[in-house]
């Protein structure tokens, strides 16, 4: 049992690092994917990377004051329903768009381009 | 939570029931928008009675995350006042197609309630929350001609880098919450003036954090380069929608800005200050530039709106170099933007009642000779967005320009500034004139059928042009409003 929990590292900036790194992936997604759903996807990403740093920070630089670590998770939960109302409004509107355009290719949406 | 949590939030608790109100009574009596917007509009007014009755007792609530203060006052009857003069404009052009009224007006209350949260947080995860609810909305108005590929087109762009930067404003207030230990705006601010002092350390992850806010809440306010979004938004939205997005969620993003950097990030100030001044001067002078070559004045009107969001910040600017007026010039100019701008959609709007009129400029030709009404309050509207005096847009310009100019003496640079507002107001004149001269001189290519409008459209030009006209003749009547707002943030 304890062999599993010491591969958890302890170390605060390995949660911040791989936050970042989440985070970059889903910046690089978004900019770089053509298709709608896919930087839906990406923005997800971006939010759990934030969620990530949120919970480390209170988890490691907080533990010692309850109320702060209880805040980060509370924190969390709190961006997981804004991210959620997000996706919902995101999708409904890429259904929209999708019965105008037949496509959900996002650089093939440029009529307003003279 | 007690009874006093209560009454503070009243207003906002308020606008979230009116908003559901809608929903219920267009549940009980389908598309009769009569009750629609009699619940609206009663709505609104008894959200504007609560704001003011419970305004100014510079209390705070729910273990200090919620505050109301005159500043909270002043921003929510701005947003009750928008809010109330798109839904006075909008149900002509909706009506026209096919759109249902009822809907239209929840969401909007919806986003309305959102930037009422934003303006009395006192808490960045608050404030976040205000934001999302403000912008959500947005979203959906920007799609609500969902048969229509451009408005679909405007709405993913809207909502897809809208996102994006919450995503990043986020991680900001991520990293300033792992490097302060507080979501709350006045401990950031103090831990933020222990950095500075010294007696805290500055560490690189508090750099990226406030990196991050600056660079979400320039999404949030369309300034270049962040911009991207705003002309399709614009064109693409239905027209009574334009209007309500230029300046509505504007005027939001400016309260995150005074909520969060006059209030949490305020010791800091000579260190992101340079950041708003370089934004600023890019902001106006490209959104000018640009919207010479438009010729749709949607997208015309986009660009300007750009530019003026140039304007804000640098009243923004003077303020973080140590001027009070300019942030009193920012509330001034958020105020008369509000009034000018959405009565030049408004025309617009009127103009496009009949299905297929675009917003070309073509369009406009002759217009005073089809209806001379119209012609003269567009005139009144675009005189006021150049800033030429005695129109509320003047009195903006003037306060903001005042302010950099005060703060020119302890920082040359905006000094600088101040030269480079007044060269954009006068370049703005060009674009704005254009159309100016299509009403007039221009004739029409065809002939063009007349359409009525009704009397709610009617209400609400003359609600924009009386203020738009009292901003300028009595500037007086606003100031001291905006002048204790301001003085409760500063």
């Amino acid at each position: 049992m304890l062999s599993a929990l010491n591969l958890i590292s302890q170390n605060l900036n390995a949660y911040l690092v791989l936050s970042g790194i989440l985070f970059s992936i889903g910046a690089f997604g978004f900019l770089a994917r053509r298709n709608a759903i896919s930087m839906l996807m990406s923005i997800e990403l971006m939010l759990n990377a934030v969620n990530l740093a949120f919970i480390a920070f209170g988890a490691f630089l907080y533990s010692s004051n309850a109320r702060h670590a209880a805040e980060a998770s509370v924190i969390a939960l709190i961006v997981m329903a804004a991210a959620a109302a997000e996706a919902t409004v995101g999708l409904a509107i890429v259904i929209a768009i999708y019965r105008n355009r037949k496509t959900p290719l996002v650089d093939e949406y440029d009529a307003m381009r003279q | 939570m007690n009874a006093s949590d209560i009454t503070a939030m009243s207003p906002f608790v308020a606008a979230i029931l009116v908003a559901a109100g809608v929903i219920l009574v267009d549940l009980a009596w389908p598309g009769r928008r009569t009750a629609a917007l009699l619940v609206t509009f009663a709505g609104l007014a008894i959200v504007a009675a609560l704001t003011v009755a419970v305004g100014q007792a510079g209390t705070t609530a729910f273990n200090g995350s919620y505050r109301v203060d005159s500043l909270t006052t002043f921003l929510d009857l701005l947003f009750i006042s928008i809010s109330a003069l798109t839904a006075a404009f909008a149900p002509d052009y909706l009506g026209e197609r096919k759109l249902p009224v009822a809907e239209f007006n929840a969401v909007l209350l919806f986003a309305m309630s959102g930037a009422m949260l934003i303006a009395g947080s006192a808490d960045l995860i608050v404030l976040f929350l205000g934001l999302e609810l403000m912008v959500l909305p947005g979203y959906l108005l920007a799609g609500f001609h969902k048969t229509d590929g451009f408005s679909t087109e405007g709405a993913i762009k809207y909502f897809l880098l809208g996102s994006f930067s919450s995503a990043i404003f986020l991680f900001g207030i991520a990293f300033v919450f792992g490097m302060t230990g507080s979501t709350r705006i006045d401990a950031v601010s103090s831990n933020l003036a222990q950095v500075v002092a010294g007696t805290a350390p500055f560490s690189p992850a508090l750099g990226l954090g406030l990196a991050f806010l600056m660079t979400g809440v320039a999404f949030k306010i369309a300034a270049v380069p962040f911009h991207y979004w705003t002309p399709d938004a614009y064109q693409g939205s239905p027209t009574p929608v334009t209007g309500y997005l230029s300046v509505g969620p504007k005027v939001g993003a400016f309260a995150v800005i005074i909520r969060l950097f006059a209030g949490a990030l305020l010791p800091m100030a000579a260190q992101w200050n340079i950041m708003i001044m370089v934004l600023a001067a890019l902001t106006m002078t490209l959104g000018n530039l640009v919207a010479l070559t438009q010729d749709n004045v949607k997208r015309m009107l986009a660009y300007s709106s750009i530019a003026h969001t140039g304007y804000m910040l640098v009243g923004f600017a003077a303020f973080a170099a140590g001027q009070i007026q300019g942030l009193e010039g920012l509330l001034y100019y958020g105020a008369a933007y509000a009034f000018m701008n959405l009565g030049a959609f408004a025309v617009i709007a009127a103009l496009q009642r009949r299905t297929g009129v675009s917003s070309n400029l073509a369009t406009f030709a002759g217009l005073v000779k089809r209806e001379p009404a119209l012609a003269w309050l567009m005139t009144l509207f675009l005189l006021s967005l150049t800033g030429i005096p005695p129109t509320a847009g003047f009195f903006g310009k003037f306060y903001v320009i005042l302010a950099a100019v005060q703060a020119g003496q302890t920082n040359q640079w905006m000094n600088v500034l101040a030269v480079l507002t007044v060269l954009n107001a006068a370049a703005a004149a060009f674009y704005y004139l254009r159309v100016v001269v299509y009403m007039f001189m221009r004739d029409p290519d065809a002939e063009v059928s007349v359409a009525a409008h009704g009397r709610l459209v009617w209400t609400g030009l003359t609600v924009t042009t009386v203020m738009t006209i009292v901003l300028g003749f009595f500037p007086g009547l606003l100031l001291d409003m905006v002048s204790t707002a301001a003085k409760a943030i500063g």
